[in-house]
């Protein structure tokens, strides 16, 4: 048996690798951490996925403001979607602890439809076909989001010139956002690995505008912490090495992302993605007496 | 035209402006108490004694702990005396981030249609962590 200090230690380390392989992945950190997490340490998954809450706001919460400046993060569509996300992500929470706590076993279940979702997320990162600049014409633009003005633009370096966008759709991409809420309280996840792919395929953002976008989304997650720190269920030993070493591993990563191919780093990540998924659903599957013991 | 000629929305610099002060401020305060509880002082929950349930679910490791059932923000409150708690202050501070982000966006909104639904988005942001107690 281990001291204490060897979990923090570990988590440092752990969150070290995750956040240098998120920003050349765009994979956020929660989507990594909570699944293997969950298998790698003894920490129960209540104070993995408080901390992974944690973890998702902050990483959002330090890259936003260069995001807005550069005009790639979009205020307005955040406007429009944070009051749909705010209420259905602390559902979320709720149900996920209410899951763990009230059911004989509850926390197997959860391991299992963890297991599930980051499953579902591995088949949309291999299928989804990322768009750089979608083509959305004025007609497509839907009623909503012409009233409301959501339009942008940045400077784009590869092109050597500014790009202006629209959105479209954004009557769905409401609905569904209010789904990926719900499932990113629950878990503890950012929800950026949902969000990305409903803004660009969806709702026609430019991949880039949509991974910052993405970012400001996950910062009304926010108040799903309340759910977890009102249950106890954040703790310094597991939280604080996690923020640490996800800060430290995120600035370490951008600069990686400038020497390495992000697309090997991005299957490394669906192969880690594969792995995480099938291993939270045995685990699920022994805690619920369905396989023997083999992890 | 040139990187200097995009067009920010003010509402989205405001907000960052304030998102940016608010996160040092709550790292910081998180931080630097927790460093002080690894090293022994002060400690509300002894590590020694929590590694032992930290594999229990959040019920039964309080009981364990501590003897206690743990119901909103009142065990981080009355023990500010505490390492561990004062590190939670700083977790809260980063939680309230993107509402007073918020509150800074709605003073620069385009339109009444987008002070509402920040308005909104703020109430409801207040009323979940005021709830959230009551589950």
């Amino acid at each position: 048996m281990v001291d204490w200090w060897f979990w923090p230690l570990f988590l440092f380390i752990f969150t070290l690798l995750i956040g240098i392989i998120s920003p050349v992945s765009g994979v956020g950190g929660g989507v990594l951490y909570v699944p293997l997490a969950t298998v790698l340490t003894p920490f129960n998954v209540d104070f993995i996925r408080g901390a992974g809450l944690v973890m998702a706001v902050v990483s959002a919460l330090s890259s936003v403001p260069y995001l807005l400046r550069v005009g790639l993060a979009n205020i307005r569509l955040y406007a429009v979607i944070a009051p749909i996300m705010v209420i259905t992500s602390v559902i979320g929470g709720m149900v996920g602890l209410w899951v763990s706590n009230a059911f004989p076993g509850g926390q197997h279940y959860v391991k299992l439809l963890l297991g599930i979702i980051i499953l579902i997320v591995f088949v949309i990162m291999i299928t989804s076909k990322r768009l750089e600049f979608p083509e959305v014409r004025d007609e497509d633009v839907d009623s909503w989001s012409r009233k409301l003005g959501i339009v942008g633009e940045w400077y784009e370096p590869s092109l050597e010139r500014i790009v202006h966008y629209k959105i479209k759709n954004l009557p769905v991409g409401m609905a569904m956002f209010g789904v990926i809420g719900f499932i990113a309280g629950m878990f503890g996840l950012g929800a950026g690995w949902a969000n990305v792919p409903l803004l660009n395929l969806v709702m026609g953002a430019p991949i880039k505008v949509a991974t910052a976008t993405s970012m400001l989304i996950i910062t009304a997650n926010a108040p799903a912490i309340g759910i977890y720190l009102s249950k106890g269920a954040v703790l310094p030993v597991v939280v604080v090495p996690s923020i640490l070493g996800i800060t430290i591993g995120a600035r370490i990563g951008a600069k990686v992302a400038e020497i390495i191919r992000p697309a090997f780093v991005r299957w490394l990540v669906i192969g880690v993605l594969f792995l995480a998924g099938v291993l939270n659903i045995i685990k699920g599957l022994e805690g619920l007496g369905y396989l023997p013991h083999i992890i | 035209m040139a990187k200097e000629d995009i067009k920010v929305d003010p509402m989205g610099l405001a907000f960052g402006k304030v998102m940016t002060i608010f996160t040092i401020i709550g790292i910081i305060l998180m931080v630097a108490p927790a460093i002080l509880y690894f090293m022994g002082q002060n400690q509300y929950i002894p590590l020694t004694k929590a590694m032992k349930y930290w594999d229990k679910p959040t019920v039964d490791f309080w009981k364990e702990v501590k003897g206690i059932t743990v119901h909103g923000y009142d065990w981080i409150f009355k023990n500010l005396q505490y390492t561990d708690c004062q590190s939670m202050i700083g977790v809260l501070i980063l939680m309230i981030t993107p509402l007073l982000s918020m509150f800074a966006a709605i003073a620069r909104a385009p339109n009444k249609v987008y002070a509402v639904l920040l308005l909104v988005a703020s109430i409801e942001f207040i009323l979940s962590m005021i709830l959230k107690g009551a589950f």
